[in-house]
């Protein structure tokens, strides 16, 4: 019997995407990279990963995660050990024995990875070479990896979120297809300044301070804060019902959303992106997350535009012709029918955007912009390199990885545009 | 298809308003005081001793700067904070009293007690400096100065009982102890005893009319003012003026560059598809797309710019030149030292452009009439040059305004890693010396010239390609 070919739409792509034999290699390296990421805590650190110590048997860092998570403590015996220095009984280490923030006192001063090193074993090595403090390069190498991928993603579906939404919205309904009553258009704006002023305003510091303690308590507060706002939308929603009473309240009115959609694009691309974005970060304190929500919130109008053209294409389909007759409200016509059909493009920018976000990202640590000083990024190992012959290996081997990153999103992206254009078929 | 334009430029309006508001928004939450970060680049103001000529002086420049107006035409906030707020002169003082309006509600009692501080102050500083005194005055006006900026109760009461104990110090000090207890009663029975924290929650809008700070901005920038630099007190428009030509004349320069390669190198891409110089160049042309520009700048200078390599290419500045040097020594200085940063502009957008140029010709050779050509017996270089080259235009022209955006924002890498001084180094400066009406002038400077672009980007369109019309509908 025959070998059964899936004819499904996602199987016919993942066949064209497979049979490009570089952008399929290039999702292989991405996920070895993604693996790195995740876990770079096991690659390099100067913890080991497990350990005999006066007796008693540690896996430090598991450990670690207990503690940072608050479940679990330090004992006595390693609180305030020297990792690295430490004469353990016995003790399983991470293949790179180093942490980004650590600083080798005897090979500081940007030490080439090529000449002789002040180690006690190759075991010890700094196999990529230090920077001007002394700390290992290979380390802020792996756990730059983490960041690059965690910006890159998070910020990509920030943007997806928005931009998906905002899209499908735009395409789907047009300028002409929301009618909403005069009753619900006024009760909306003044419940939408009421719930801005109780959710945000009144609440303004709690909010700041609680930044500033833990991000879990900023989440909690800003999770009241926004059901807040959303509960005050629901009661200008209800208070419009009774406000229809009145005949005058009743007519119905255009939301021209398309418009309100594409005004706000245009407002975003008119702006240069890295300037916005470097002016927004200038004001707040720095942090990863900032930049990653940045980034995201400034980069959906791709998306956006994709998902409204496959949309304007989608909506005069006969299958939503036959759902509209099948008498399924719209919202739930667009979100279950619709969009589905229309998201294989969003993907590509996806994928193109993961790519410009990782370069944006490093753009901002050379400029020494908003990434915290602990925090250790290929751009910040990079922005090390002042120009002269012995720091080579300080520019080389990241600026290769941020390199190779964002060529290899470019390539996937590439291979999913061909596979999704039917024209290439098979 | 003048109709267009005037439609199209009528709808910048409302996007530059929106862009303008934005801008202005970021401005103004700029942390640190920008009125006192120019007295303190004033060496003269700020050795001044006498707190009140200080402060007069302090006024003085807030009023000077415009920055004594309320923010916008109109506020939205509760009862509690009051209409005039804006009328607290020191930034950092009313950003104090704003979370005290926030925890207690009554500005009336906040004022007093705020106004008894002062005076307080001041008494303070009358005080004569005498052997007995000394510590104590130090001490006193440093929990003084924390006075103005606490707001926790436990953090005010221990300043308190700290300024408590230094009064009692020396005899002295004992004439300023009565302001002292009237500060504490103010706070204890005024701003504590009568709370009204119930008028937060009312709602209240502040109308202020034109005379705002967004106001004199936006009318004066529409006009050409677009104010002083807080950095070196200069002109915005002097001092951008000088910055623009760098970035122009590189981004002009770039972009011809960008175009007279990556168009003949794609069209003869496309005409040998898939062949090994088009696999190659391909190739090579994707890699220098995904080249992180800081990092092309960064070895460029380390390979060729005086590191211990190659020290063919001077690696910073725009070079030395005096006023009796010849048209050709500045050209050639000029040019000597902006080789490098060049290569920076242009790879970028040369790799960008040269993908596209290529896809659209292969879109179009493998169009029917294409085919015609061919077989109307037509040589290669003609159907190329003449029939596919003429239509594979559309998409570059409309990447123009592609290009712009990219110019702008390799600038700012690209000339702070060299050090030319244009408008990137000058907007990253601007940025990080809190200099408003520079940030301010940039970004509108730059959204209206991406606007522009994008505006003739759609006439080019319609004028390549007559099947385009913006008449109908």
């Amino acid at each position: 019997m025959a070998e059964e070919i899936k004819q499904d739409y996602w199987s016919y792509v993942k066949r064209q995407f497979s049979s490009n034999k570089r952008a399929l290699y290039s999702m292989y390296v991405i996920i070895f990279m993604a693996m790195i990421a995740l876990f770079a805590d096991f690659i390099a650190n100067e913890k080991p990963i497990y350990c005999e110590y006066k007796g008693n048997t540690y896996f430090p860092i598991f450990r670690d995660y207990g503690v940072s998570l608050g479940l679990a403590k330090w004992p006595k015996d390693l609180l305030n050990i020297n990792w690295i220095d430490a004469k353990f009984d016995k003790c399983l280490r991470a293949p790179i024995p180093y942490s980004t923030t650590n600083q080798d006192f005897f090979n500081s001063g940007f030490v080439s990875p090529f000449g002789k090193q002040n180690v006690a074993s190759t075991r010890w090595r700094h196999w990529f070479g230090t920077d001007d403090i002394g700390r290992d390069i290979t380390a802020g190498l792996i756990h730059g990896t983490r960041i690059a991928f965690i910006v890159g993603i998070i910020s990509m579906s920030i943007a997806s979120f928005i931009g998906i939404l905002l899209g499908a919205i735009a395409g789907f309904f047009g300028d002409n297809k929301i009618q909403i009553s005069r009753a619900s258009v006024i009760m909306s704006i003044i419940f939408f300044f009421l719930g801005w002023f109780y959710a945000f305003m009144t609440r303004s510091y709690t909010l700041s301070d609680a930044i500033g303690e833990s991000i879990i308590k900023f989440l909690g507060e800003l999770l009241l804060s926004l059901l807040i706002f959303i509960g005050a939308l629901f009661a200008g929603y209800l208070l419009g019902f009774v406000l229809k009473v009145i005949p005058f309240f009743k007519t119905k009115v255009n939301i021209p959303v398309d418009i309100i959609v594409q005004r706000m694009i245009e407002i975003l691309v008119s702006i240069p992106r890295l300037f916005l974005i470097i002016a927004v970060i200038a004001i707040s304190k720095p942090g990863i997350v900032l930049i990653m929500v940045i980034i995201g919130l400034t980069s959906w109008t791709e998306i956006a535009r994709f998902i409204r053209a496959e949309l304007l294409k989608v909506r005069s389909l006969e299958y939503i012709e036959a759902s509209e007759a099948l008498g399924y409200s719209r919202w739930r016509i667009l979100f279950k029918h619709a969009i589905p059909n229309a998201i294989a493009p969003v993907l590509i920018t996806v994928a193109f955007g993961i790519a410009a976000a990782i370069l944006i990202e490093s753009s901002l640590s050379f400029l020494g912009i908003g990434v915290p000083a602990e925090v250790v990024t290929w751009g910040k190992i990079l922005a090390k390199a002042q120009g002269s012959k012995s720091q080579m290996w300080v520019a080389i081997f990241p600026g290769i990885a941020i390199f190779l990153t964002v060529t290899l999103f470019n390539l996937i992206g590439e291979g999913l545009t061909d596979a999704l254009d039917p024209r290439q078929k098979k | 298809m003048l109709k267009y334009i005037v439609k199209r430029i009528a709808i910048f309006i409302p996007t530059l308003f929106v862009i303008s508001l934005v801008t202005f928004y970021l401005s103004v939450n700029v942390p640190g005081d920008p009125v006192e970060q120019m007295l303190n680049s004033n060496s003269e103001m700020g050795s001044s001793a006498n707190a009140q000529a200080s402060e007069k002086a302090y006024i003085d420049k807030r009023e000077q700067l415009g920055l004594n107006l309320p923010i916008f035409y109109f506020s939205l906030t509760n009862r509690a904070v009051p209409q005039n707020l804006h009328e607290i002169p020191k930034k950092f003082h009313r950003q104090n009293l704003e979370r005290l309006i926030d925890k207690y509600g009554n500005w009336t009692e906040i004022q007093t007690y705020y106004n008894s501080l002062k005076e307080f102050e001041f008494k303070v500083a009358k005080v004569q400096k005498d052997s007995t005194n000394a510590d104590a005055l130090i001490n006193i006006k440093e929990k003084l100065q924390k006075l103005y900026i606490n707001y926790d109760d436990n953090a005010i009461k221990s300043s308190f009982a700290s300024i408590t104990t230094n009064l009692n110090v020396s005899a002295s000090l004992s004439e300023v102890k009565t302001y002292f207890q009237t500060v504490e009663g103010n706070y204890e029975k005024g701003v504590k005893g009568k709370a009204t924290v119930y008028k937060k929650y009312i709602p209240a809008v502040h109308w202020y009319g034109t005379q705002n700070q967004y106001h004199q901005w936006i009318t004066k920038f529409m006009v050409g003012d677009f104010g002083i630099s807080y950095q070196d007190q200069r002109p915005v428009k002097k001092v951008i003026w000088e910055a623009v030509r760098w970035t122009v004349m590189l981004s002009i320069v770039s972009i011809i560059l960008t175009y007279l390669i990556a168009i003949p190198l794609g069209i003869k891409a496309a005409a040998k598809k898939d062949s090994t110089s088009d696999k190659v160049m391909s190739t090579t042309l994707f890699m220098l797309y995904s080249l992180p520009v800081f990092w092309v700048a960064t070895l460029l200078i380390m390979f060729l710019g005086g590191g211990d390599f190659l020290s063919w290419f001077p690696a910073y500045g725009v070079g030395e030149i005096s006023d009796s040097d010849s048209f050709l020594t500045v050209f050639w200085t000029r040019f000597y030292h902006l080789i490098l940063p060049m290569v920076c502009f242009t790879y970028g957008g040369l790799a960008f452009l040269y993908r596209q140029m290529r896809g659209a010709m292969i879109n179009t050779l493998s169009q029917d009439y294409i085919r015609t050509a061919r077989a109307k017996g037509l040589d290669e270089k003609n159907v190329l040059w003449k029939h596919a080259f003429k239509n594979s235009l559309l998409p570059i022209i409309t990447l123009f305004a592609n290009v712009f955006p990219l110019v702008i924002s390799g600038a700012i890498i690209i000339e702070n890693k060299f050090s030319i001084p244009g408008m990137g180094k000058t907007a990253i400066e601007a940025i990080s010396a809190r200099n408003y009406p520079m940030i301010y002038t940039i970004v509108m400077f730059s959204a209206i010239l991406t606007m522009v672009g994008y505006l003739v980007a759609d006439i080019l369109y319609a004028v390549v390609d007559p099947r385009i019309s913006y008449n109908k509908k």
